[in-house]
């Protein structure tokens, strides 16, 4: 399928080498997350240490159960932390509140997921508009056109996700959670319920909005032919990355 | 945005959205239909008290003024005495049996020469006054309600009656017997309900009133020109405390309803309210999201209950053409506020619930 860029459109946004800090946008210090199970205290994270570069793309592998999700969802705000520090773009999440993870979320977070979670009732268009409307700043056509054409979901935005195949809806989760210009992009499996075809054209478009428009990008995968379109591959194990920064 | 959402939200489910619509038109139409039979049926017999053209009403110390289910009588005597006072130009005793065989009505036992001096007589459209004591007059509704025509025979209370005249409606009640045979037929010899009195002007009547009173303390008696605005239903013993608790009752069944469907709405949408807060949506743009659906329903319903309360008065009036039901914009408007406050407060808990969802569960919720 080809893939239409507009480049150009987006170019405020690209990666200029020289503009880029020396801070990581992402970054987690002796990060724990437990979860309880009763009155058994599970550990989930147990100390992780990492740091994502602005503009740069990191695959997180790792057997299931390893804590891969539980990291993307503390990195996202939308776990707590049980311990240690976790900071986005400067701001510490382990001090926020539930309703300041919300805000900054809305602001600096884009989240895709597996199972594209796309709400059923709204169109595609709909699914991305709503993301501009939560940010607050109300539907920007110039950017939903430029996003929607990008990702090549011009011809679909009337349908529901019904009526769409599992790759058109995840261009569509992809388009949601770009809209807004999010600092980081993290993404959860997003190709776990796809075939190769089109697993391969999801894992290009993250590709091009990384190369292109120096998306800071975080994906969760388990599928190590996906890890060749990111710069970087960090491994996680009972909780530990096992490479990359090692663990405390 | 938001308007879009909810609306495909309440079309995602139509049979739920049903069942929450036709909830709230219930609600609405029962309140709109309780007030509106009550008061209407306070306001005619208001009118018809009023369209007498009496100037006094004396009842007996325990009847009560909706004058339907009066019984109460009193010695018929007490016409002598009142004829006796200054300013009184004529005086009429009635006696009202309510009947509930074959339909509900009150019975008028009237005389028909002082019933005539203080009303100035009916206007009989079709047949005569009542001469025999067997006679009966019916107004107009009444015998376009019961299929009736001068010369046809009307049982009522185990008792064949002629119609011998229809009169004009809007004059006391809508069935006239003598009244003597009334009494003779119920055990209630020489005894009256209530006591009309014309006065010699009717700038009299606050003069006649305090006679009466003097003579008759702790007999209700009331100027029949203002009938009208104390007819109402907090003027009637109990008539309030049926109309609120049926108010009370049509509230629970909507709240109770809106209840079940918001929540269950809120279940269903567990992974969709994860979505939203992935997406930074704050808890009060959920709960905004959830009240402003509630809401479009709740208007929906509001609209179907305004239309099922007059189909429903339609119904009535043409099973019961004697009936009057009045629907009016004021408890229009009252019965859909209580709904929409009713259906607001019961979506209340699940918009709260909705809130406190842990976002992590709800994504993966199935």
């Amino acid at each position: 399928m080809a893939i239409t860029v507009t480049i150009q459109a987006l170019n405020d946004r690209k990666c200029d080498p020289e503009l880029k800090t020396v801070e990581p946008i992402l970054k987690t210090e002796n990060l724990w997350k437990l979860y309880h199970a009763g009155k058994v205290e599970v550990p989930a994270l147990r100390g992780v240490n990492f740091e994502v570069m602005p503009g740069e793309s990191v695959a997180v592998m790792g057997p299931s159960g390893c804590g891969k999700s539980s990291l993307l969802y503390v990195i996202g705000g939308l776990a707590s932390t049980s311990k240690g520090k976790v900071f986005v773009d400067g701001n510490d999440l382990s001090e926020m509140t539930d309703a300041e993870r919300t805000k900054l979320r809305r602001s600096k977070i884009g989240f895709v997921f597996q199972r594209f979670n796309l709400l059923p009732t709204l169109t595609a268009k709909g699914n991305i508009a709503i993301a501009q409307y939560i940010h607050g700043d109300g539907f920007d056509p110039h950017r939903f056109a430029v996003v929607t054409k990008m990702l090549g979901l011009e011809g679909r935005l009337h349908h529901r996700p019904a009526e769409m195949s599992g790759g058109e809806q995840q261009r569509v989760a992809i388009a949601r959670a770009i809209i807004n210009e999010p600092k980081i992009l993290l993404a959860d499996e997003p190709t776990g319920n796809l075939d190769t075809k089109n697993s391969d054209i999801v894992l290009e478009m993250l590709r091009r909005l990384n190369k292109d428009l120096g998306q800071t990008i975080v994906m969760i995968t388990h599928n190590p032919e996906a890890t060749t379109y990111f710069d970087r591959v960090v491994h996680m194990r009972d909780g530990v990355i096992v490479d990359g920064i090692p663990a405390d | 945005m938001m308007g879009q959402f909810v609306v495909r939200n309440l079309f995602h489910r139509p049979m739920r959205t049903l069942i929450g619509v036709m909830a709230v038109a219930v609600e609405v139409a029962l309140v709109v239909l309780i007030v509106g039979l009550t008061s209407g049926l306070l306001q005619e017999t208001a009118k018809r008290i009023e369209g007498i053209g009496a100037d006094v009403m004396l009842q007996s110390p325990s009847a009560q003024m909706f004058l339907t289910f009066s019984g109460s009588p009193m010695p018929i005597k007490i016409a002598d005495k009142l004829r006796e006072l200054k300013y009184v130009r004529a005086v009429t005793p009635a006696f009202l049996q309510f009947n509930s065989t074959g339909g509900v009505e009150t019975i008028w036992g009237i005389d028909p020469t002082s019933f005539r001096d203080v009303s100035g007589g009916f206007v009989i459209l079709e047949g005569r006054d009542m001469e025999g004591p067997n006679d009966m007059l019916i107004d107009d509704w009444q015998a376009k309600a019961k299929k009736m025509k001068v010369g046809d025979t009307y049982n009522l209370l185990s008792q064949d009656w002629k119609v011998v005249g229809i009169v004009e409606h809007g004059k006391a009640g809508r069935i006239f017997v003598p009244i003597t045979t009334l009494q003779e037929l119920v055990g209630a010899r020489d005894k009256a309900s209530i006591f009309l009195v014309k006065c010699t002007r009717s700038e009299h009547a606050d003069d006649v009133i305090e006679q009466m009173k003097a003579i008759f303390p702790g007999y209700p008696v009331r100027p029949l020109k203002d009938f009208m605005t104390l007819m109402t239903s907090t003027n009637v013993p109990g008539l309030q405390t049926f109309i609120n608790a049926m108010i009370a009752l049509a509230i629970s069944i909507g709240l109770l309803v809106i209840f079940l469907t918001m929540y269950t709405t809120v279940l269903e949408r567990t992974r969709d309210i994860g979505v939203l807060k992935s997406l930074g949506a704050s808890k009060f743009l959920i709960v905004r999201s959830l009240l402003t659906e509630t809401a479009a329903l709740c208007l929906l319903g509001i609209l179907a209950g305004v239309a099922l309360s007059y189909l429903v008065r339609a119904g009535f009036l043409k099973i019961f053409p004697t009936l009057s039901i009045l629907i009016t914009t004021d408890w229009i408007v009252r019965a859909g506020s209580i709904a929409l406050i009713g259906a607001l407060v019961g979506a209340l808990y699940p918009a709260w619930v909705a809130t406190r969802k842990d976002v992590v569960e709800s994504l993966s919720y199935d």
